[in-house]
């Protein structure tokens, strides 16, 4: 598994993602367990995902901006963008019964710090466009800030922005990919994702590898 | 932060004027395999390596946690790593137009580029021209094997003989009896791990405990076995059991780092070939290492034509030497040693030296890799999280094609790697699709039950096939490149369609529920096995090599990596060219006491 997963982990992505980092991203969602598959030929595992959108968690607009006025200044994102993005990767990852979600694993931090030091201007001002054009369609949608809409405003738009994620077209789709990629990568990279949520046992050192007798 | 520390070579340690026995250029599993075998044998070695010494177990990390590294263990901003498309869309060089200040051969992914990356070469300071080629380079001391996947397979007749059996290209000129013995030896001092199938296309080691298979693995060689197919626990040169006679190494803990990083044991139970082989050469008092010695040519006699010793330029100070040995040993990798026999051109060797056949950089040959299948186990949804990647591998499924019957459209083989499990990372992550609690439940439910495989298949030798030296570009040291001619040929084509067929067909036969079938052809040189453009065999006209590797022109001439394999054969090369090494060294030794050389 070792030598061929370090190798197709790196197989050719169709959808051109904007950003290199991106690609890396999804190239790696074929790594271990996907090895191999391509995500246009992806079937049927993933099609029932999208069905139940999320309840928001039950997070007031007052307590989120007294949060982010304690919070440190972000370093790419203005204040603005960066509640934005709180909470578009929160309703991405939500806090559930199981664990904590991206807001508690403070995956826009992370997002933040790597773009603010990126060598590539591509990314940047994809992020830029994308979260301007998350309040042009939320305004269009329902006339007025994604942040001031309902909950199931939100999550309408982002249903609506993640219909094509497998091929993915209008650019806020093209965005919705960009933003998912990173949240999932940040988020399952962190203490909460890997501990709390997926409950990982390993990266320890055990005396024998417990599997099944195959003989 | 600089975490490299470099062992620096103090003006006493190498010693210029003296003529050694050997010197052996490149550290690597051939490189270090001779070091060890002509130091045990009493040979003064002298061990030139370009890169240089790296302290492993600062630069792997294996134990980090994602979370403890600044940018989860991906490289920093001015970093790049090519991106799978950069290989098959831009020329080489690639590094070529690009703003970064590195740019690095191994794809970046989340394994963690950011612990290779001073392992793996820049592409800047190492360009090289002509067809789309991923060429991954590791130069430090140990070359690729301080990041090699360690699946350790032996060949067989099968490969050995492969022209009797299906009359294509050449038969190697030794059977498996003759490499046997060395196999034994290598099994025994590096140490292996795998389970005995009693399959004479792919005979077994003298085996360490092998790692277990888990659930859906079970399942899957369980279902093979009615298609008389034969699935394995990885065969993975680490050492389980322990080494004994080894300081250096410990056995393996199975901490799971195996699968997360590009490779690298920071515990050394995977075999790398500076605690395997060249540490323990050291102890002996026979070999003097010298590393950031780039080789550049093989100096030879003007009257005799035989080599004197090999000139190198300092990675660092840029200052050139040269060094003097009865006899010179290549083991720079197979591209590097061939472009080091093109570049060394006098007037007794006018095509390079060893070249009189005009074979050198030719019959070039490696494994073909895409196609594969990625596949659900229902029984494991839902099912509480087991650790799976706690081991050095998952499983090898032996190649079936043309083992006695003959496929209609295409010769030789292919096997397969795969694994199933939970990994730190969900793999299923980025492909499952929509957002919210239900996209996160499913990541959650689903992350254990996937199994998948890709398959890696013998691409034939051809003479088209080749590389040679680019007339103008340069690389930063000021020595010529080399430039690809190299392309999948129909044969391999036609393979990877079966690859993809059978891969399905496989799953299927086990009850697994296939989700995605892989059907594309990865960039030329993406399986990092590169062969065969130094070839063996008996007629001097057709190889450049004999068969204990030494060249048919200049007797005291040796090149013991992988060009000089034959053919590809579909498993991958490492243990078959440490066991030829071996091989060819005692020879070496013997014919150098006997002075034959
Ligand atoms: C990620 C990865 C996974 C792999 N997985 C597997 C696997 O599972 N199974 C398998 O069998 N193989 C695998 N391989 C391939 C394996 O690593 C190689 O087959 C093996 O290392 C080849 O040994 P070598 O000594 O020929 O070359 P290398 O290990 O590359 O060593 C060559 C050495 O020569 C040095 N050198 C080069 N040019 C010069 C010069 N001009 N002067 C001085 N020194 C020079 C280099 O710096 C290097 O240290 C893998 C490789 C990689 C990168
Ligand atoms: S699983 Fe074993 S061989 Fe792999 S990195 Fe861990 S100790 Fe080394």
């Amino acid at each position: 598994m070792a030598d061929q997963s370090e190798k197709q982990k790196m197989m050719k992505d169709n959808n051109q993602p904007a950003t290199d980092e991106a690609q890396d991203l999804r190239a790696q969602t074929t790594s271990n367990e996907a090895a191999g598959m391509s995500r246009r030929e992806v079937l049927k595992l993933t099609a029932s995902a999208i069905v139940a959108a999320p309840l928001l968690p039950a997070t007031t607009q007052a307590t989120q901006r007294k949060a982010a006025a304690k919070a440190p200044a972000p370093r790419f994102f203005t204040r603005a963008e960066f509640a934005l993005v709180d909470e578009l990767t929160e309703l991405i990852i939500p806090t559930d019964d199981h664990s904590p979600g991206a807001r508690a694993a403070k995956v826009a931090e992370y997002i933040d710090r790597r773009l603010a030091e990126s060598f590539e201007a591509e990314p940047k001002q994809m992020w830029r466009d994308g979260l301007k054009l998350i309040e042009t369609i939320s305004q269009e949608m329902h006339g007025r800030a994604f942040l001031q809409a309902t909950p199931d405003e939100r999550i309408a738009l982002l249903t609506r922005i993640s219909q094509n994620e497998r091929e993915p077209k209008k650019p806020e789709e093209k965005f919705f990919v960009e933003l998912k990629a990173r949240t999932v990568n940040a988020y399952y990279t962190s203490k909460i994702g890997i501990h709390t949520e997926m409950e990982y046992k390993g990266n320890t050192y055990l005396k024998e590898f417990v599997g099944v007798d195959a003989t | 932060m600089s975490l490299i520390q470099i062992k620096r070579q103090r003006k006493s340690d190498v010693n210029l004027k003296q003529v050694y026995d050997a010197i052996v250029v490149g550290s690597g599993a051939a490189g270090g395999m001779a070091a060890h075998v002509l130091t045990s044998k009493g040979m003064k070695v002298l061990l030139l390596e370009a890169g240089k010494k790296l302290d492993l177990d600062k630069e792997l990390k294996s134990t980090e946690w994602p979370y403890e590294h600044r940018r989860r263990g991906e490289m920093p901003p001015d970093a790049h790593a090519l991106i799978p498309n950069e290989y098959t869309i831009r020329q080489p060089p690639y590094a070529k137009g690009l703003p970064h200040k590195h740019v690095y051969s191994y794809v970046q992914s989340w394994g963690g580029s950011d612990y290779s990356k001073n392992i793996v070469v820049d592409e800047r300071d190492h360009p090289y021209t002509g067809t789309n080629y991923a060429w991954v380079r590791a130069r430090v001391l140990g070359g690729k094997t301080t990041i090699w996947g360690r699946l350790a397979l032996r060949l067989s007749d099968l490969d050995f003989k492969a022209k009797t059996h299906d009359g294509y290209g050449e038969d190697w000129p030794i059977s498996y009896a003759d490499l046997a013995p060395y196999y034994d030896k290598v099994d025994l001092y590096l140490g292996i791990s795998g389970q005995k199938e009693n399959l004479p296309h792919l005979p077994d080691s003298i085996f360490q405990r092998p790692t277990k298979l888990n659930f859906a693995e079970v399942k899957l060689r369980q279902g093979l076995k009615k298609m008389n197919r034969v699935l394995t626990p990885y065969r993975a040169g680490v050492t389980t059991d322990g080494l004994k006679h080894n300081k250096y190494r410990n056995r393996c803990y199975g901490r799971g780092a195996c699968n997360r990083r590009a490779g690298g044991c920071d515990i050394h139970a995977a075999f790398d070939s500076p605690t395997g082989l060249i540490y323990p050469a050291m102890d002996t008092g026979n070999l003097t290492l010298r590393t950031n010695a780039i080789a550049y040519e093989v100096t030879v006699d003007k009257n005799t034509g035989k080599a004197t010793g090999v000139a190198f330029v300092d990675a660092e100070t840029k200052k050139t030497y040269e060094a003097k040995a009865k006899v010179v040993v290549l083991a720079a990798s197979t591209l590097e040693s061939t472009r080091l026999m093109l570049l060394s051109k006098s007037a007794l060797h006018p095509n390079g030296i060893g070249n009189s056949s005009a074979h050198v950089g030719h019959n070039f040959c490696e494994h073909i890799m895409g196609p594969g299948v990625a596949g659900l186990v229902k029984d494991l949804v839902g099912k509480p999280h087991t650790l799976d990647d706690g081991r050095p591998g998952g499983f090898y499924v032996a190649r079936f094609r043309n083992l006695t019957d003959r496929h209609a459209d295409f010769i030789r083989g292919y096997g397969f790697e795969g694994g199933s499990g939970t990994t730190m990372f969900p793999g299923n992550a980025m492909g499952t699709t929509g957002f919210g609690a239900n996209y996160k439940k499913q990541v959650r439910d689903y992350a254990g039950a996937f199994i998948s495989m890709g398959a890696f298949g013998e691409v034939l030798p051809r003479y088209e096939n080749y590389v040679d030296i680019d007339p103008e570009m340069k690389d930063a040291w000021g020595i010529p490149v080399l430039r690809f001619h190299y392309k999948f040929g129909d044969n391999e084509k036609k393979m990877a369609k079966d690859m993809a067929d059978t891969a399905r067909e496989m799953f299927e036969a086990a009850g697994i529920e296939v989700v995605g079938v892989e059907r594309e052809i990865l960039t030329e040189g993406w399986s990092i096995h590169e062969l065969g453009t130094a070839r063996m065999g008996m007629d001097k006209k057709t190889a450049v090599l004999n068969q204990f590797q030494q060249s048919h022109d200049v007797k005291n001439l040796f090149v013991v990596d992988g060009s000089s394999h034959v053919s590809a054969s579909c498993q991958n090369p490492t243990w078959t060219i440490m066991a030829l090494a071996w091989r060819s060294c005692d020879y070496l030794a013997d014919q150098f006491k006997k002075g034959n050389l």
